[in-house]
């Protein structure tokens, strides 16, 4: 069955057509997430507009590969510049622009490429066999379960998006609210429209999108007229030959980083929220408390490159595998891919890959042989990215504004999503600048009317809300959204209060019981396994915290 | 104004927005049917959102350094110093504003042409040589992904009133 799905979307995505998109699909990607200030998310959002009048495997492949080069397409500048193309990269430079002055930056190249290679091949792997078994335990959510679902990737998202969970928060109900505006989806009733007819049909998510992220983000590149002016670069070389040979030895050396790395990316992208920027930094420091030279980290040494490029292109693998099976976008990244996937009425939920199998695994596929495309372009697109960084910030960011506007009316040939994008615009460079992420309000919008249709499913089951505590799931994703929540005021009073001594233990203990609820074998032993945890944190907590009272 | 006294205007900002939402979700019809009424989650919402905007309001008065955050360079006291440090994206929301009402006129070739033609511009500089070099930029890229989504995608874009007979 698997093999014949496989066969099938290799089909679906083997016409010349296709593999020319894909290849200009990474070619983007690694240019636009080389260029500091231009985000991969802005890549996949602006590519959005051209995929919607194809059809949808060959669409998600094109869009699947802007994110495949936009991931490694930060290591360029990264490793040139020691400026980061985009948050994912920000510890290679820790590492490889030493590298690179001591002079040898085709090696800290080639290293880059050959880890995001691996982390990309391991964290294909993982999708394919780990998305359709999250698929199988999605298949028992109820209407509570998915709005706790929902819930919880809103609360995790605020707490790990920016400093202050309250912002976060605040960020994410906006999304949530913004989502309503325009006919109620169930009753057809209009909301919040204010006597406008415009407003009938609610903001067009993906004029939302692009406003939200992209133009505002384009106003904070060019805001100082100095930096504006500047490029990147003002003499590049490119006579820089990457070292391939060398460098996949020295990282097959490493296999151990590359694949703990991996894991680390694999398991941070399905967790809503945690992107490559988190995963990158957790890579690198894993790989320097584990190294036998950790004084050596940030010397210019192949470890250093490794771990955050092995593990910032394996997070949108998980990311994916979140989205896929359960129809929760990991972040800014797959919530665009979930619009995509909604253009071609797709959508993505726990029974998306048994009724379009050949869809899900094109994506798979695409992601696959994307990663090939990645290390095969990566030469050519040096000498590219070369000549872009000589180009000043202001051109590209009035280029791609302009480029906004018809990609935006392209969608709907509808002039009112223009209006759309700049006051979204005006509204994500407000908030950018008063400290609020992004990343909660996006999903708020995407995730909104999942979260109100479930509701009105589970009213129309019972009134009674008891379900949302009693449902095993639902109470997992509670406990869950509640610590995650919690989660920020833990960090800063770590160590200081006696609580936080006892906070692992308490998650642990808290989150066995819907383990046990949920019945079987596996399930109450894994809540076993967590209570025995939770009682040995508990034993080590209580030592620490006596231990640091006396 | 400082940081403190800014997040208690956003808060409170936040709050009115609330009670106009709130005060406008009593208009949402209610009808016959279903057990979730359309103005219930929107409610839900308001009220969390309500909650949250009073916790940033407390936490604005009682906590200002918390909050806090070095949004950068010097800036020149007074309107003028507010103007000059934000002068790059109030030009930019203004053209777009100034493209999107010519638009119907204008169409999107000419009027995007001359959108990025004049936000390279004040962005860049009028220096003839640039003015060449900002003309050609500007013909070339909205000129050519004009014709990819006209004629590789076959999207119809607005034409305006100058290009409307060929449209």
């Amino acid at each position: 069955m698997i093999i014949d799905n496989i066969i099938n979307a290799f089909a679906e995505l083997a016409t010349i057509k296709t593999v020319f998109l894909m290849l200009i699909g990474v070619a983007g990607g690694l240019v636009a997430g080389a260029i500091p200030g231009f985000t991969i998310a802005m890549a996949v959002v602006l590519t959005l507009p051209f995929t919607f009048g194809m059809p949808p495997a060959q669409g998600l492949a094109t869009m699947v590969s802007v994110l495949v080069g936009g991931l490694s397409g930060g290591l360029m500048a990264g490793i040139l510049t020691g400026i980061p193309g985009t948050p994912s990269s920000v510890a290679t430079t820790f590492d490889g622009f030493p590298m690179t002055r001591r002079g040898e930056p085709g090696l800290a190249l080639g290293i880059g490429v050959w880890s995001s290679f691996c982390g990309g091949i391991i964290s294909a792997f993982l999708l394919v066999t780990l998305a359709p078994q999250l698929a199988r335990v999605g298949l028992e959510f109820n209407p509570w379960d998915y709005f706790m679902l929902v819930m919880f990737a809103l609360t995790i998202t605020a707490s790990l998006a920016g400093k202050n969970l309250v912002k976060g928060l605040i960020a994410g109900a906006l999304g949530l609210l913004v989502r309503t505006i325009g006919e109620d989806e169930a009753a057809g009733v209009a909301r919040f429209n204010f006597g406008n007819d415009a407003l009938l049909q609610g903001f067009d998510f993906i004029a939302v999108l692009i406003g939200l992220f992209a133009f505002s983000q384009l106003l904070s590149d060019v805001r100082d007229p100095v930096q504006a002016k500047k490029s990147l670069m003002d003499k590049g070389s490119v006579k820089i030959r990457i070292e391939h040979r060398r460098a996949i030895y020295e990282v097959l050396k490493r296999w151990t980083i590359v694949v703990r790395s991996a894991l680390i990316g694999v398991f941070t992208g399905i967790l809503p929220g945690a992107g490559g920027s988190i995963a990158n930094i957790l890579a690198y420091d894993q790989a320097r408390k584990t190294s036998k030279h950790p004084e050596k980290f940030g010397t210019g040494i192949p470890d250093g490159i490794i771990a955050p490029e092995s593990s910032n292109n394996a997070v949108e693998g998980g990311a994916l595998i979140t989205m896929m099976a359960l129809g929760i976008p990991g972040d800014v990244t797959t919530a665009v891919m979930l619009g995509a996937l909604l253009i071609h009425d797709v959508v993505p939920s726990p029974t998306f890959i048994v009724e379009e199998p050949v869809l899900a695994y094109s994506i798979f596929i695409a992601f696959f042989v994307a990663t090939f495309f990645m290390v095969g372009m990566q030469s050519f697109m040096l000498r590219v990215f070369v000549l872009v960084t000589r180009v000043p910030m202001y051109v590209l960011a009035g280029v791609i504004l302009g480029f906004c506007g018809i990609g935006v009316f392209a969608i709907q040939n509808v002039e009112f999503d223009l209006w759309t994008l700049l006051w979204f615009g005006i509204l994500g460079f407000l908030m950018r600048y008063f400290g609020f992420p992004l990343a909660p309000m996006i999903l708020g919008v995407v995730l909104g009317n999942i979260a109100e249709l479930n509701l009105a499913r589970a009213f129309a089951i019972t009134t009674d809300l008891t379900p949302f505590v009693t449902r095993p799931w639902s109470l997992f994703f509670l406990i869950v959204a509640l610590y995650s929540a919690a989660y920020p005021w833990f960090q800063r009073e770590r160590g200081k209060k006696a609580w936080t001594f006892y906070y692992p233990a308490m998650l642990l203990a808290s989150v066995s019981v819907p383990m046990f609820m949920m019945g079987g074998t596996v399930r109450p032993t894994i809540g076993a396994v967590l209570v025995i945890g939770a009682l040995y944190n508990f034993y080590t907590a209580r030592k620490t915290h006596s231990g640091s009272s006396a | 104004m400082d940081r403190m006294n800014r997040d208690a205007a956003v808060a409170i900002a936040l709050l009115i927005m609330c009670g106009i939402f709130f005060w406008a979700s009593f208009d949402i019809r209610q009808p016959d049917y279903g057990v979730l009424m359309p103005s219930t989650w929107p409610r839900i919402i308001l009220a969390i959102l309500t909650g949250l905007s009073l916790v940033y309001l407390f936490q604005s008065l009682t906590r200002p350094e918390e909050t806090a955050e070095d949004n950068g360079s010097a800036r020149e006291p007074g309107f003028m110093g507010w103007l000059s440090y934000w002068r790059n994206p109030l030009w930019c929301f203004a053209l777009f504003f100034a493209y999107l009402l010519t638009l119907p006129v204008l169409g999107m070739l000419i009027g995007g042409i001359s959108f990025v033609f004049l936000l390279l511009g004040v962005l860049g500089g009028w220096e003839p040589r640039k003015l060449a070099l900002h003309s050609a930029i500007a013909v070339l890229s909205v000129g050519s992904m004009w014709a990819l989504f006209t004629f590789g995608l076959g999207v119809i874009l607005p034409p305006g009133v100058i290009f409307s007979p060929f449209g």
